[in-house]
């Protein structure tokens, strides 16, 4: 079947089940992954066969306007690579929330939430193929708010109801830029329609709007304000979707319009600085978090930070003679487009799993739930081992394409080397700091002892959330293992984006760095085995955990989240800007303390806040020229006309 | 010619002044009549030599209209509300007379500098109109009760009147008597808004009409 | 013959490793006026743990014991990957000197998440510790390692060591030491003899260990002490024009050299109070950024 066929399968199976979803939740997941499975279809098709599909109004006599313009969709490599994470989380996601936000649970918000997933779904993958101004942007909104509804879905609660404000603000700021880019383009190119325009250079200025205006989707630093209460508060299997597919949207524009159209000189460095910026801070927010779902939020800030890093270092090889490690560098940072869809999507399933099963979302309280939950304890870690970028899976893949891509930038010894040092230390110290978060994680949540009730009467998920799991674990570790199957997709990716590179070819350590990974992964499991025959075969015996002789030892004794990253708090005490409530024992005898500790949004909480507060005060104080007394207004007018006699008199033009 | 203009529109002029001195609604109301007629004479004196009857509907019109049907008008409505005087304007009696003098005398060096035909630069027809122009927004301003204001409102209105004389020979004379009519019937509708406002807040006093804000 | 070269580097890193700190705690004693153990007391602590039983706390999962074994082989590929002066490493590719670096980051998680598992305050101290200072002894090694790459144009390990003399070299010396004093956690950041858990970090994340798995760990925690000391004699000294014999001679000496050093060090200073260590490490990666900065000039000229 062509591509154009199964898209149409995908859009007509989806368009169907946005009406469906109301009543009958199981035909409605059947045709939420025909629709999806036809959509990979069809971008698997383009990507590996290399047949780049298009479409422009079938029927001729009966042209079809949409707002005055005429339909013109388009599917090549790029668009292809992100449509393939949007089928595949996509269809996880709907099945995962089957079980997770399960009509018995949620009568009211479930049925909501299946024709708003299929509406996010369609809107996605429409916004990868139009190639209309116009069109992207009526897309662009049907997703935004799409998103907003599914954030929303328990608005019960009132932190949910401002994330979804907070979320509905930022977005139409960043889609107001996106207005204002997609309006100067149709003025100074004369038409509406998209494509390749690399030889208008006076468009290069647009850029900044572009990159303002999907970075405010994109999510990353500064713009990010919105994303940690919204990924937090939004039912997992959307914040999973959100997070992993949704902010790759932004990203998706920022790549594609920054292939079709000139960019400024300075934009390669601008966002390689933002990018690397974004990863250090976003992971040093998310150490600090005691919310696990908050953690992950941040995390995803960070990536998208390594993916800029990426985006930044191939625009710089463009900007100074097509140097071919651009082509690393892109590629790695569309490879992690895939890589992060799939570990994040990953962790904010198991960490779905834990909140339906203790219903807390604070690391704090958690703890030793491996024993009740082994299957989300295992997929987790995968998890947590993918993102931070550990061989043998796949985040070290792309990291490492990223991390050649800046050694060759830096020993080009350009001046874009000055650049590309600070970023690779950065990421450096974001991949450290990304494995101690994941560490304290995975440790807080399921290792050690249950440190209040609820984590002591956890249960273990179904089979409809433990499959996409498993599914995307799977993934994670194929990308991993056999990166080499994996390239050529990313390579066709690369090439529509810049077509001079198209013919470059798969860097031969790729090859060797798979077979490396598949020899750990053996040699790991083969020894980890081995040892745990040895020691069964030496006497296992169990045994109390030493605790230097105190002789009533409790669970809340353990280390919570915020004492393991402490130190590392206390050095970005600058950036987090911690507030902290404490209340000191009295007295000789023991009784009880408290030290809470918040750590606010930063940007929003200490920088937006203010200034909007005092936005707020000077139009109050303007509005006291609105008293509603009418002699007032006609004063204001005769001072206007004298102004202008006076005006007159001292020799102006009348 | 001109001399006769002149002379017209200086009464129009102290007319204004007057006016702005005079503290009982009866002498504003008659101010201001007398002012229209004076100034409704205007376009038989200057078509003098190119008469028509339209332009002497138009002066019968505006004469009946601006000095008795008018004033008729607002004394009705003033005697409907009971009140006579103005008691506690915004803009003292005096500090208004000096305000509208010294407009006047600004009108008059304005009207220098403004780029005029070289008929009209002779003539106290610019600085007339925008004298009453201030007037007109001197008594809005300055004066608290409606009628007062109504009062503004027309002298005001009378400027723009005379500023609109210099064009007579391209604007029909039909414009002028469309704002003719729709002041009059602006002027009835404020008749029984006063009346109705009187009834129901016991005051024609504007300050306590300004909580319906927002 | 690729067979037996992989066991020969095998045997030279696995049966080699445990040496080092004996020869550490010799240095220490001959310092103090002691006789000290015996220069072979690892093998013999290795052999005796191999043999014994383990104890496992009520709350550890499995991955208590699959952990130190990840870390342990994880910990070997990495040797594998460090060239051996002339005689190179069993594995060479464009990069690889990022898989290492990774690789002992995977290390590092893994010990971590074993201690953890007890749910004990000590483990989770000594976790929370080592995570941390890591973030800064990473940024150290990655700036060691692009002043390496700028001056030699290469980004793999093979290639990468083959260094100038100067300055540079002496500021890469020097951050590269402490680095290694960090990351194998010896005095001043960590006191590998003590016994208050609250001083511990590398210590106290192993606290609950015993057996076969204990003995991975301090095999692991050897061999990452050889792969550092080789990975600083290789970046300072140039050995590439020497003879393979010569060569390996002086990578042997210059190894034992370090380890002297390290030994003195342990004897002569003392323990770091933890709120002066973050400036220590700052000041690693410092020296390595200022050898950055001096190849980057260098290269220019």
């Amino acid at each position: 079947m062509t591509p154009g066929q199964l898209l149409l399968i995908a859009f007509g199976s989806l368009a169907i089940s946005i009406a469906i979803g109301f009543r009958m939740s199981r035909t409605w997941l059947i045709l939420t992954l025909i629709g999806t499975i036809s959509g990979l279809g069809a971008a698997l098709r383009v990507l590996l066969l290399g047949e780049n599909w298009a479409w422009e109004n079938g029927f001729r006599e009966h042209a079809f306007r949409l707002g005055g313009e005429s339909l013109h969709l388009r599917l090549d490599g790029l668009s292809a690579l992100f449509l393939v994470l949007v089928s595949v989380v996509g269809g996880a996601g709907a099945i995962y929330s089957r079980e997770y936000w399960s009509d018995h649970h949620y009568p009211s918000s479930a049925p909501r939430g299946r024709a708003w997933w299929s509406v996010l779904l369609l809107s996605m993958g429409l916004l990868l193929m139009i190639s209309n101004g116009l069109h992207f942007l009526i897309a662009w909104e049907i997703f935004a708010i799409s998103g907003y509804f599914l954030i929303m879905l328990d608005n019960q609660r009132a932190a949910v109801r401002s994330a979804g404000w907070l979320y509905l603000a930022a977005s139409h700021a960043g889609t107001m830029c996106l207005f204002a880019f997609f309006a100067a383009l149709a003025a100074n190119t004369g038409s509406w329609e998209l494509g390749p325009m690399r030889d208008h250079p006076e468009l290069a200025p647009l850029f900044w709007l572009a990159l303002f205006g999907f970075g405010m989707k994109a999510g990353f630093f500064p713009l990010h304000i919105w994303l940690p209460s919204a990924h937090a508060n939004a039912p997992s299997h959307v914040s999973a979707i959100m997070s992993g597919v949704a902010i790759k949207m932004g990203l998706y524009g920022i790549v594609r319009f920054s292939g079709w159209l000139p960019v400024p000189a300075a934009a390669g460095w601008v966002v390689i600085t933002l990018g690397a910026i974004s990863a250090l801070l976003g992971i040093t927010f998310a150490f600090a978090q005691n919310d696990f779902k908050r953690l992950l939020a941040y995390c995803s800030v960070e990536n998208m930070g390594i993916i800029m890093i990426g985006v930044g270092g191939a625009l710089l090889a463009v900007s100074h003679g097509d140097a071919p490690w651009g082509q690393l560098a892109i590629a790695g940072a569309l490879l992690h487009v895939w890589n992060h869809g799939a570990f994040k999507s990953l962790l904010f399933f198991g960490a779905g799993s834990v909140l339906h099963a203790t219903g807390t979302k604070d690391m704090s309280r958690l703890g030793g739930l491996w024993r009740a939950m082994p299957w989300t304890a295992g997929l987790f870690t995968l998890g947590a081992l993918a993102v931070s970028g550990l061989p043998p899976l796949n985040g070290f893949i792309s990291e490492w394409l990223v991390y050649l891509g800046l050694f060759d930038a830096v020993t080009s010894k350009a001046s874009f080397a000055w650049v590309a040092m600070p970023a690779v230390i950065m990421l450096a110290m974001a991949g450290a700091l990304a494995a101690a978060s994941f560490a304290k994680a995975g440790a807080m949540i399921f290792l050690g002892a249950p440190r209040t009730k609820p984590a002591a009467r956890a249960h273990e998920c179904g089979i409809g959330m433990r499959g996409p799991m498993v599914a995307l674990a799977c993934v994670c570790a194929a990308i991993g293992l056999m990166p080499v199957l994996f390239w050529p997709a990313v390579s066709r990716a690369v090439g529509s984006w810049y077509p001079a590179w198209s013919a470059l070819e798969m860097p031969v350590p790729l090859f060797t760095l798979g077979k490396v990974h598949v020899l750990l992964a053996i040699v790991l499991s083969f020894v980890a085995w081995g040892l745990w025959r040895k020691a069964r075969a030496n006497g296992l015996r169990r045994g109390m955990t030493w605790d230097c002789g105190y002789a009533a030892p409790t669970a809340r004794m353990q280390y919570t989240s915020a004492s393991f990253a402490g130190i590392v708090s206390g050095w970005f005490r600058w950036a987090l800007q911690p507030e902290r409530q404490t209340r000191k024992p009295h007295g000789y005898f023991p009784s009880t303390a408290m030290r809470l500790e918040r750590i606010p949004e930063t940007v929003l909480e200490r920088i937006i806040g203010p200034i909007s507060v005092l936005v707020m005060k000077v139009s109050t104080g303007v509005r006291s020229l609105q008293h509603g007394r009418l002699q007032f207004y006609i004063l204001y007018i005769v001072v206007g006309l004298v102004a202008l006699g006076i005006f007159v008199v001292l020799g102006g033009a009348p | 010619m001109s001399g006769t203009l002149n002379l017209l529109i200086g009464l129009a002029m102290g007319l204004n002044l007057l006016a702005l001195g005079s503290s009982r609604l009866p002498s504003l109301i008659r101010a201001m009549s007398v002012q229209g007629m004076v100034l409704g004479l205007m376009p038989v004196l200057m078509e003098y030599d190119s008469l028509n009857w339209q332009v002497l509907a138009v002066t019968l019109a505006t004469m009946v209209g601006k000095g008795v049907l008018i004033p008729n008008l607002l004394r009705r409505a003033m005697r409907a509300a009971n009140i006579e005087r103005e008691i506690q304007p915004f803009i003292g009696f005096i500090p208004s007379l000096l305000l509208g003098a010294g407009g006047t005398i600004a009108a008059m060096a304005l009207a220098r500098h403004l780029p005029l035909l070289p008929e009209h630069s002779g003539m106290l027809l610019v600085p007339g109109a925008i004298a009453s122009v201030l007037t007109g927004f001197i008594l809005l301003i300055g004066r608290a009760k409606a009628i007062s204001q109504v009062c503004g409102y027309l002298i005001l209105e009378n400027g723009i009147y005379l500023f609109g004389l210099l064009l007579i020979h391209s604007t029909p004379l039909l414009v002028e008597s469309g704002i003719l009519l729709d002041i009059t019937v602006g002027v009835f509708v404020i008749g029984i808004i006063v009346d109705r406002i009187q009834r129901a807040f016991d005051s024609l006093d504007t300050r306590k009409l300004t909580t319906l804000r927002e | 013959m690729i067979v037996i070269d992989l066991i020969l580097r095998l045997a030279f890193w696995l049966l080699l490793a445990p040496l080092l700190p004996g020869i550490i705690n010799k240095v220490k004693a001959w310092v103090a006026g002691r006789r000290g153990p015996p220069v072979l007391q690892l093998y013999y602590d290795l052999a005796k743990l191999w043999r014994r039983g383990v104890v496992l706390s009520n709350l550890a999962s499995p991955a208590f014991i699959a952990g130190p074994a990840i870390g342990w082989m994880a910990l070997t590929l990495a040797a594998m990957l460090m060239p051996l002066g002339p005689a190179g490493s069993a594995l060479s590719f464009r990069g690889d000197v990022l898989l290492l670096i990774y690789l002992l980051a995977l290390a590092r998680f893994c010990t971590a998440w074993a201690a953890m598992e007890t749910g004990s305050a000590f483990e989770g101290m000594g976790a929370a510790r080592e995570v941390s200072y890591a973030v800064l002894a990473e940024a150290a090694i990655i700036a060691a390692v692009l002043s390496l790459s700028v001056q030699t144009g290469s980004v793999s390990l093979a290639t990468m060591l083959s260094p100038s003399a100067g300055a540079g070299a002496v500021l890469l010396a020097a951050g590269l030491f402490v680095v290694l004093l960090a990351e194998n956690c010896r005095v001043p950041f960590d006191d590998p003899n003590t016994h208050l858990e609250l001083t511990m970090i590398h210590e106290a994340m192993v606290l609950d260990h015993s057996g076969p798995p204990l003995a991975a760990i301090l095999h692991g925690a050897s061999i990452k002490l050889l792969l550092f000391s080789a990975l600083l004699v290789q970046a300072v000294f140039p050995m590439g024009d020497l003879e393979p014999l010569a060569a390996a001679g002086t990578l042997a000496a210059g190894v034992l050299l370090v380890t002297l050093a390290v030994g003195l060090v342990e004897s002569l200073l003392a323990r770091l109070a933890f709120r002066h260590v973050p400036l220590l490490l700052t000041t690693a990666f410092l020296l390595c950024l200022f050898a950055l900065l001096v190849a980057w000039k260098g290269g220019a000229q």
